[in-house]
């Protein structure tokens, strides 16, 4: 089909050199080979002939990917890149990576792999980053030393930022000037924190207070829409939700798509196939098969039965909860499955911060209907 | 026959119907992916299946990018059924035809919401379901996040809003001159709803002669009806008797809506506005 495509989000290896409050993985020391490597994306380009889907998007995390050297990277993309030429197809790559690792060396493969960019985390103030054996301090100098000099090679760098008490505390103002002003990011996202994988007292706190978030959401929209909005400063999902409304382009994140199961597929450095990186390592009653077993992807998708429960939980939702009479429906089909399963056990619920989303999307499509009369003037 | 008409045939049919210009129909979307196997498909308008067709993979992941209806039979059991075909949308456009019965609505709010074109089929709708037709109008009209076109509504708003009448037979692919419908025993009709149907006259000249009798008829209420130039006395059919106080009232929001519209942008445009800078 023309214009698809396959997105996998692949997890190179589950080893870390950090140690955050909130991760939701359970880390190992595991890298897959190249050969595995070979037969994973050889079964993903079989399973997109079939399906007729010509563009295969990689989204490279782990653990963190930066633990394996550069030079496994640079073999990666000439073996994919064989691989995918023998099926005709295309290959896009996108990296993850908290950046901690980074050095110039890391250069060569961000440019001819991940077209000079790359995706990094990090949250204001930092209370739950934490270097393997260190604090949130150290990991903070690290980081932003290393985001510096990246930025400084050229290297586009986009954040994911999850708010704690303290980031509601300091206001959004302070928020934007931090990553906009003092680091010069002109690309970031919003990420809600829940309570996946192994439960700590940090997580116990989680989901956050609606209220509160919400508060922040919407301050933190205003001073985008003033200082951000007009220079070309991305902040999800602000930008997004902002194209959907005056627009009317539907290009949202996963967590608002009406079924992230037609859209995302992850595998993990032991061949695990699951839902997303949320899900892989941390809930293996969940996991969609082994890619690495015999037999071929479109197999083990087709017959997995954690798969076609997920696929299914969009239309329970409209049957069990309120979504089917709610305004934002085309926006969100019950939000995330693996939030409501952390929070509450049960996929067959809609996602813990519906209220957040609602007063979210309420906020934006005000703040679309503001600007629209504005340009109109 | 005309070369102009399209004909909505059961798959069956697809060898006596070549170089036709078609709509094709199948209780099983895989069938109608092997049985097109090597027909011209720039020939087939768009493929009609029930929502609860049985085997949808390989419609899913077929390579062709051609229009699929999905059609609803029972709007409360259907409804959870449309996000089997939500992954569809981005390799083909795909409407949901809807009879108007109890529960239309939510399958139209469902189906919008995946951005899928909506068709409602009609027949002769009473009290409570002119009231859903209503708020589906409403929906339509007010709600910012839809984005595709529910018909006949988005028709017949463009068409006051225009000043220049449709006809709802046209809008509603019920119009012999254009679309004809093949029944599965191969007797060729208007459209699903007058299959088994004897009709009297010939095909072409039906809603002709219909709408005549209607205008002949004294006392008619489509005689001195303001919304005919578009109706034709649509809801007239297949009860002459039927009272269109419910219809009427959808025409008339429709039409009030769209004149808002114009007035707002009159005001716009208009140099004495208060916004101009
Ligand atoms: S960097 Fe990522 S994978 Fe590593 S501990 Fe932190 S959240 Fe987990
Ligand atoms: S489970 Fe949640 S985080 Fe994972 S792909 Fe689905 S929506 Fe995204
Ligand atoms: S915002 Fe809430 S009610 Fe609305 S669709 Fe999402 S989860 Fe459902
Ligand atoms: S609304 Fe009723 S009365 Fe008016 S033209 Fe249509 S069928 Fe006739």
């Amino acid at each position: 089909m023309k214009g698809t495509a396959f997105s996998l989000i692949l997890l190179p290896t589950l080893s870390c050199d950090a140690d955050c409050d909130y991760c939701f993985e359970k880390k190992n020391e595991h890298r897959i080979t190249l050969d595995q490597l070979c037969v994973v994306v050889q079964k993903v380009m079989d399973h997109m002939e079939h399906n007729h889907i010509e563009t295969l998007s990689i989204y490279w995390q782990g653990g963190e990917v930066m633990t394996l050297p550069p030079d496994w990277f640079e073999k990666a993309n000439i073996a994919i890149r064989e691989i995918a030429e023998r099926g005709n197809r295309q290959v896009l790559h996108y990296l993850q990576s908290n950046m901690i690792a980074y050095t110039s060396k890391w250069n060569r493969v961000l440019a001819d792999m991940f077209g000079n960019s790359v995706g990094s985390s990090m949250d204001f103030p930092n209370l739950h980053r934490k270097l393997k054996g260190g604090g949130p301090k150290e990991y903070d100098r690290l980081w932003v030393r290393n985001i510096r000099e990246a930025t400084e090679a050229g290297i586009k760098v986009g954040v994911i930022a999850i708010p704690n008490e303290r980031t509601l505390e300091m206001g959004a103002e302070r928020f934007f000037s931090h990553f906009v002003d003092e680091l010069g990011i002109r690309d970031f996202q919003i990420n809600t924190p829940f309570p996946g994988g192994s439960v700590n007292d940090v997580k116990m706190g989680y989901p956050l207070n609606t209220e509160r978030l919400s508060g922040f959401l919407a301050d933190l929209a205003a001073v985008w829409m003033d200082r951000g909005f007009h220079h070309g400063v991305q902040v999800g999902p602000f930008s997004r939700l902002m194209d959907f409304f005056v627009h009317a382009k539907k290009d949202l994140m996963c967590i608002w798509r009406d079924n992230c199961v037609n859209d995302f597929v992850c595998i993990d450095p032991l061949g695990h196939v699951a839902q997303c990186d949320c899900w892989v390592t941390s809930y293996p009653e969940f996991r969609f098969g082994n890619v690495l077993d015999d037999g071929s992807l479109s197999g083990l998708l087709q017959n997995s039965r954690a798969r076609r429960q997920l696929q299914t939980r969009p239309s329970v939702l409209i049957q069990k909860e309120d979504c089917l009479e709610c305004k934002y429906l085309t926006l969100c089909h019950g939000g995330c499955p693996v939030r409501a399963y952390s929070v509450y056990g049960d996929v067959f619920r809609k996602d813990p911060y519906c209220e957040l989303y609602r007063r979210l999307f309420q906020n934006m499509e005000s703040m679309a209907a503001s600007l629209e009369t504005e340009s109109g003037r | 026959m005309s070369d102009s008409i399209v004909y909505n045939i059961p798959i069956t049919m697809i060898e006596a119907y070549r170089g036709r210009t078609l709509v094709v129909r199948s209780h099983d979307p895989s069938m109608i992916v092997q049985r097109l196997a090597g027909h011209d498909l720039e020939m087939v308008e768009y493929l009609q299946v029930p929502v609860t067709g049985g085997d949808i993979d390989s419609l899913l992941h077929w390579e062709h990018a051609v229009p699929v209806d999905l059609v609803i039979h029972n709007p409360e059991a259907d409804l959870p059924l449309l996000y089997r075909y939500s992954a569809m949308q981005a390799a083909r456009p795909v409407r949901v035809s809807v009879p108007v019965a109890p529960g239309f609505s939510k399958v139209v709010k469902l189906a919008l919401s995946l951005d899928f074109a909506v068709k409602l089929e009609f027949s002769q709708p009473g009290p409570a379901l002119t009231e859903e037709l209503l708020r589906v109008a409403d929906l339509y009209l007010h709600q910012s996040t839809v984005s595709q076109p529910v018909e006949f509504i988005h028709s017949m708003f463009l068409a006051f809003y225009k000043g220049d009448p449709v006809a709802l037979w046209i809008v509603q692919e019920e119009d012999p001159a254009r679309m004809r419908y093949i029944t599965a025993r191969g007797i060729e009709t208007i459209s699903r709803r007058f299959a088994g149907v004897e009709l009297n006259e010939a095909l072409p000249s039906f809603i002709e002669n219909y709408i005549e009798g209607l205008i002949k008829e004294e006392g008619g209420e489509c005689n001195d009806c303001e919304f005919f130039d578009s109706c034709l006395g649509y809801f007239k059919w297949p009860r002459k008797e039927y009272l269109c106080e419910g219809v009427k009232a959808l025409f008339q929001r429709l039409k009030e809506a769209a004149e808002e519209l114009k007035a707002d942008l009159s005001s716009f445009h208009s140099p004495k506005g208060e916004n101009r800078s």
